[in-house]
């Protein structure tokens, strides 16, 4: 009996909660993901990192369903949701919980009812059972004792840490974040980062964040998943990170420090420039973790960055 | 062809149409709704009704003293009662209601989910899913159309309670003979009228508002710009409507009277 419940356990953990396979999307002129691949195991916590403005949020976008992708697969629980139906969307993001930017507090609701939300939409729990849990996530997040506020009264952080409290209030299989821990106080970043670790060790809940905070990357991550040019440059452990050889990505989280990015590569970030699949390739010399195979790629992985006549707007 | 103004017109009122009838189509959450509904009517509805009722005296003392000089050279003054009522009723009171209303409440109805949308927060309505036109939308929408009206009867009266004022104090028309006229001024199908008028134009200017603020992008210019937009267009469509239901009417008072 017991060991017949694991195997299927190990059955349901061997499917990945999310899988993004060859995901495409232009937004205005320019490609912002571009063949996007990368899975996401149960229980971990995947983290992705990269430079501002690059498509972190509209990875999230595309995930979430708020923004549909041009091209390519995205499976959730290994049902594919880029051609679900709004009725249907609905449904599977009850499974969500998700910390925007900014918080996405509802302006015109106290912290109390803005965690409450959820629990009015999606079930008929008595008032008192709603209460306990409200305390319950408020507490978790330390701001019980500000539930009356409304969110133009409070900080910053302290937004942000509301918007997880109300984001866990249904206890979802997944939990987005958009960097939990910008804006926040050393001390108040490492309070959210062991929360995060404490909903994946005690809850089992699977986690993708979005992060620039290198240090909380380390914390948190079971794999970090470098996001450049449209797609995962690398992804491994956050030891593999760290110790990465990729210029691009040593560059990244030593904060410019190490790795000499090419000239090509440091222009394209400056200037927010279409990101192309076979620049990324070419940055990734040899990586094969993030990489689906493609005829193109061989001949320019050979490149030189620097020699490299490619115009980062057009393709080969 | 893409950025041909006239296409991005007709797609922007097409939203708006779209959008009034699904948030009519969630009126049965107005009860579980029913705090931000109540919420809406008040900001909505009380807190619009110390300016109404200002403008509408005013308006009323403005019409009633320039008619009275009109009917002043015919010696008839005492015919401003009845130009003030009917004129309150059916015209007036409906249309600059509605004004006062698109300018204290639709740019800010406009702003506030323009807001809502550029900070994420109908985003994370919609991932938490919850509709954001059964929670954003109707509340505002419903409150504007019960709202309007009333404040229409508010307006209306103050409006023609002004008239009487100038007419008594200015012109000298006595009290008795203003109401004796007034009385004419207005059947009761005409107060019905010019209250489906003001129902109309609050649903018009609540739906063009709404409908702004949801195609908000572009941070606080877009929010500015949902703003902008929305007095504009519901305004040039309150007043063209406002035409066309007052040569509506006009047809069928004659038909009526035709048959009769
Ligand atoms: N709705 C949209 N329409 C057009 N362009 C968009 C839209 N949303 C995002 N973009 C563009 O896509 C790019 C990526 O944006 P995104 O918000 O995903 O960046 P990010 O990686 O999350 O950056 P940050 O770390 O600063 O949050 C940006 O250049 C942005 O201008
Ligand atoms: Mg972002």
């Amino acid at each position: 009996m017991q060991t017949e419940e694991s195997s299927t356990e190990a059955l349901i953990d061997s499917t990945p909660m999310v899988e993004f396979a060859g995901v495409c999307k232009s937004l205005g002129n320019r490609k912002i993901l571009d063949q996007l691949t990368f899975n996401v195991k149960r229980g971990e916590t995947f983290v992705i990192i990269g430079y501002s403005g690059t498509g972190k949020s509209v990875t999230l976008r595309n995930l979430i369903g708020l923004m549909r992708p041009d091209e390519g697969s995205i499976r959730v629980a290994g049902e594919e949701i880029t051609t679900m139906s709004n009725k249907e969307l609905e449904v599977m993001r009850r499974k969500f919980g998700v910390l925007f930017q900014s918080g996405a507090l509802i302006a015109w609701l106290d912290l109390f009812q803005n965690v409450e939300l959820p629990l009015l939409e999606h079930t008929k729990m008595s008032r008192r059972k709603r209460t306990e849990i409200v305390q319950q996530k408020l507490e978790l997040v330390n701001l019980w004792q500000d539930k009356d506020k409304f969110p133009a009264e409070i900080s910053g952080g302290m937004k942000k840490r509301a918007g997880l409290a109300r984001a866990i209030a249904l206890d979802p299989e997944l939990v987005l974040y958009d960097e939990p821990s910008s804006g926040l106080d050393p001390v108040i970043a490492y309070e959210i980062d062991k929360l995060i670790n404490r909903l994946r060790d005690q809850l089992k809940m699977t986690q993708i964040v979005v992060t620039h905070d290198m240090e909380s990357a380390y914390t948190i991550a079971s794999r970090i998943g470098m996001f450049y040019q449209g797609g995962m440059l690398q992804i491994g452990t956050p030891d593999e990170i760290r110790t990465s050889e990729i210029e691009e990505v040593q560059h990244f989280i030593t904060g410019g420090r190490e790795g000499a990015v090419s000239r090509r590569s440091t222009t394209a970030i400056m200037k927010g420039r279409s990101p192309t699949f076979s620049a990324r390739l070419e940055a990734g010399r040899g990586v094969e973790a993030a990489e689906p195979s493609g005829d193109a790629a061989p001949t320019i992985m050979e490149l030189e960055p620097e020699s490299s006549p490619i115009d980062p707007e057009n393709k080969p | 062809m893409k950025d041909f103004i006239g296409l991005r017109a007709i797609r922007g009122a097409g939203y708006t149409l779209l959008l009034l009838l699904e948030a009519l189509g969630y009126i049965n959450h107005a009860w579980k709704r029913r705090r931000a509904l109540f919420t809406q009517m008040h900001v909505i509805g009380t807190q619009s009704l110390a300016i109404t009722c200002f403008f509408m005296l005013l308006v009323g003392m403005v019409f009633a003293l320039q008619t009275g000089i009109e009917f002043a050279r015919f010696g008839q003054t005492s015919l401003v009662g009845l130009v003030i009522v009917s004129a309150m009723v059916r015209e007036l009171g409906p249309w600059m209601t509605a004004f006062v209303l698109i300018a204290r409440v639709g740019s800010s109805m406009a702003a506030e989910i323009g807001t809502m949308k550029t900070s994420e927060e109908i985003d994370a309505l919609e991932v938490m899913s919850i509709n954001p036109v059964s929670f954003v939308v109707m509340p505002r929408l419903i409150g504007y159309a019960i709202m309007g009206p009333i404040l229409t009867i508010f307006g209306t009266l103050v409006g023609v309670a002004g008239g009487a004022l100038v007419a008594n104090v200015q012109l000298g028309v006595p009290l008795d003979d203003f109401l004796r006229f007034a009385e004419r001024g207005a059947e009761p199908l005409d107060i019905y009228w010019g209250l489906l008028k003001s129902l109309v134009f609050s649903l018009c200017a609540g739906a063009v508002a709404c409908a702004n603020g949801m195609r908000t992008s572009g941070g606080a210019v877009g929010v500015g710009r949902a703003s902008r937009n929305t007095v504009v267009v519901a305004l040039t469509l309150t007043v063209f409507l406002n035409y066309l239901l007052t040569s509506f009417y006009r047809m069928v008072k004659r038909l009526v009277a035709g048959i009769l």
